[in-house]
């Protein structure tokens, strides 16, 4: 399939999934008048109406020019996609791009409503609302949506693609916005494709601190794992960040281990020191990895960068 | 000056100088009778530590268990043909877990007993007077900094938490100094604030660093995921020598129960005896929390536990409070590896949550007893 048709399709998918999100947004019903014309791919025409990811009916009145991201990942994909003129302020974790540790800083977990009130924004976007900040924006007029909450991160490259998606239409740049998506699907398809006849891959323990926090399948840097078929350690646990018994990582003997605490002190010298770990495959192996945790946890357009290494990590015999 | 009764006569034991004979007999009764009980005490902790030793979220025999145990004894070798990871499993982790475990509850409940006893507060705990909250800030201070913390292969973060919870008492102890006295509720009242701007200061810390919060609250709620043999070295300096002090004591503690006053009158040196065992037992706490985080409930309700079985006299309570802590902790902790597996429990969760019932259940039991 050629890229450009590639392209086109999807376009069209995306369109389609933001229809279906308009069209949801008073419950299942018949479309409302807000609801934008869709006939057309890449059109955007303002007023528009989207359901953000709590299912709250969002209306923007006009391209937005002064949006302020509570949000590290909204603010790389706005970057991504040409919107980062329109972005005036940021939050304090937002710090990439480069460009973004320009704009005036936000706390997003305890967010101050006057502050952010008083560089007034047009448009707010909150990935964790704290209790109510939503609405207290909207009663200030100020027009706000939350794209996936603490709880809610999206699980899967493609949840990130919709998100994509759906910035690049509340943006007007739904053509840059439908490019990242392809060349992003055309990344992940290329690794897919390097893993072609993998039945099942190397076991996997991923750190997340040295208290031994790791993903679980069901969380988003979890879902990159599943797409390099690895099996990871963790799965049966039954939240998306469980603390694992240390004995329980020796016992499941990872054949890779990912750290995504390299910032804190931790290296593959720290792990191989540890008492009890030096039997560990891993360890024996020397397959021990750090990787930035932004870039691996974060639902933006990097995952694919952290994709990509993990893959590297994880089949050195299949990518070079 | 009150009068004595024979009950308060009994509490003095032979340290009261002023006894009668017959009273001195009956002290030393009571003190004889410490070694049945601590002969059970003592049993009750080997079992604790040897089931925490043979159960964990991997399924080890319990056969296997011992064979690996027992291979470690000179001449013995019963582990050869299991598998390594299962060796490194029990004596790496497991043992060493279950030690600390140990070693943190005796030293908790041994200095809840102690501040108790000094306070003559039955709402005392360790964490009374600043070690737990000045603790909490040195940990939480060095994981939200941007440095790394992990310096060579050491972590900063124990160092951090003993330095914390010893400033913290300190602070507090000369805040509540009055010329050379230290009246004791100035010096409760000195903690509790010293506590509060610590707690709150960490909480400041914690929200302005979200991103390490998990990190930050594991610690905060303690647990024993991460010991290691070396950590032993962590603790056992402070604890061993503030151990024997305090053990020595309580004799003197229990004249300390009249008030100051009277003890004063009877040939102690109050304030020497509250600077020495508040300093010991501040020392001990703050070694023990720097390794396991804070853990409540363990100081606070095992000492009372001991005082609703045997009674208050603290040459007993004071051994047998660290025996029965030493086997409570280590029986929490197991449950905190065990009850979410593979995940962990914060094992503060589970000694409040479990302890709290049986406590209760102890107070019911004894109800006309008095404290």
């Amino acid at each position: 399939m050629s890229s450009l048709v590639q392209r086109g399709l999807l376009l069209l998918a995306l369109v389609g999934v933001l229809a279906a999100a308009v069209a949801c947004e008073d419950g299942g019903g018949e479309p409302t008048p807000h609801a934008p014309p869709m006939g057309s791919a890449a059109e955007v025409s303002y007023p528009l109406t989207i359901v953000d990811t709590v299912g709250r009916e969002v209306t923007i009145g006009a391209q937005p020019q002064r949006i302020a991201s509570l949000s590290p990942a909204a603010t790389e994909i706005l970057f991504a996609i040409g919107a980062g003129d329109q972005v005036i302020a940021v939050d304090m974790f937002s710090n990439y791009p480069e460009e973004a540790t320009t704009r005036q800083q936000l706390d997003a977990y305890e967010p101050n409503l006057e502050a952010i009130a008083g560089i007034g924004p047009d448009l707010v976007l909150l990935f964790y609302d704290p209790g109510e900040l939503a609405d207290s924006l909207e009663r200030l007029g100020i027009t706000t949506a939350v794209l996936g909450s603490v709880e809610e991160t999206p699980e899967s490259v493609e949840a990130v693609f919709d998100q994509i998606g759906l910035l690049g239409f509340m943006t007007d740049h739904l053509q840059e916005a439908g490019d990242l998506v392809a060349e992003m699907q055309d990344r992940v398809d290329a690794v897919e494709e390097a893993l072609a006849g993998v039945e099942q891959g190397p076991r996997i323990f991923h750190e997340v601190d040295a208290t031994l926090y790791t993903a679980a399948p069901d969380s988003f840097v979890g879902g990159l794992y599943k797409i390099l078929k690895a099996q990871n350690i963790a799965a049966g646990a039954d939240q998306p960040f469980p603390q694992l018994s240390q004995e329980v990582i020796i016992e499941r003997d990872p054949e890779v281990i990912i750290l995504a605490d390299g910032a804190y002190g931790e290296s593959p010298d720290t792990v191989k020191a540890r008492p009890g770990w030096g039997n560990i495959s891993a360890v024996r192996s020397d397959r021990i990895f750090v990787i930035d945790p932004d870039m691996v946890s974060r639902p933006g357009p990097r995952c694919v960068d952290a994709l990509e290494a993990l893959a590297e990590y994880l089949y050195p015999e299949r990518l070079e | 000056m009150k009068p004595f009764d024979s009950a308060q006569r009994r509490l003095f034991g032979s340290a009261a100088r002023a006894e009668p004979l017959p009273e001195a007999a009956l002290g030393a009764l009571l003190g004889r009778a410490l070694w049945p009980r601590l002969a059970l005490g003592l049993g009750v902790l080997l079992g604790a530590a040897l089931l925490a030793a043979a159960i964990g979220p991997v399924g080890i025999p319990a056969d296997a268990v011992a064979r690996i145990l027992l291979s470690r004894l000179p001449g013995v070798s019963l582990a050869d043909s299991l598998p390594q990871s299962w060796q490194d499993i029990v004596w790496e982790v497991r043992l060493p877990r279950v030690v600390i475990a140990g070693l943190v509850g005796a030293t908790l409940a041994l200095c809840g007993a102690t501040y108790q006893a000094v306070f003559r507060n039955p709402l005392a705990d360790p964490y009374l007077i600043g070690v737990a909250a000045g603790a909490g800030l040195g940990a939480t201070a060095v994981i939200v900094s941007p440095l790394d913390y992990t310096v060579g292969g050491v972590s900063l973060v124990p160092l951090a938490a003993f330095g914390g919870g010893l400033t913290a008492v300190a602070l507090a102890y000369s805040l509540a100094r009055v010329g050379r006295v230290v009246p004791t509720v100035t010096l409760i009242l000195a903690g509790v604030a010293i506590s509060s701007i610590a707690t709150s200061a960490t909480a400041f810390l914690m929200i302005n660093h979200s991103q390490r919060v998990h990190t930050t609250l594991t610690w905060l709620l303690g647990g024993f995921n991460l010991s290691e043999w070396s950590k032993l070295w962590w603790v056992l300096p402070y604890v061993l020598p503030a151990a024997a002090v305090i053990l020595l004591y309580g004799r003197i503690l229990n004249v300390l129960q009249l008030d100051e006053d009277q003890a004063q009158q009877l040939g102690v040196n109050v304030e020497r005896v509250k600077l020495l065992l508040l300093g010991a037992a501040s020392l001990a706490t703050a070694a023990a929390v720097s390794v396991s985080g804070i853990i409540g409930f363990v100081g606070l309700i095992i000492p009372h536990a001991v005082r609703l079985l045997w009674g208050p006299d603290y040459r007993q309570l004071l051994p047998m409070s660290m025996v029965l802590g030493a086997a409570f902790l280590i029986l929490a902790d197991l449950l905190a590896r065990t009850v979410n597996s593979p995940s962990e429990v914060p094992v503060g969760i589970i000694t409040a949550f479990c302890g709290a019932p049986f406590f209760l259940y102890l107070l019911r039991l004894r109800q006309r007893a008095v404290f």
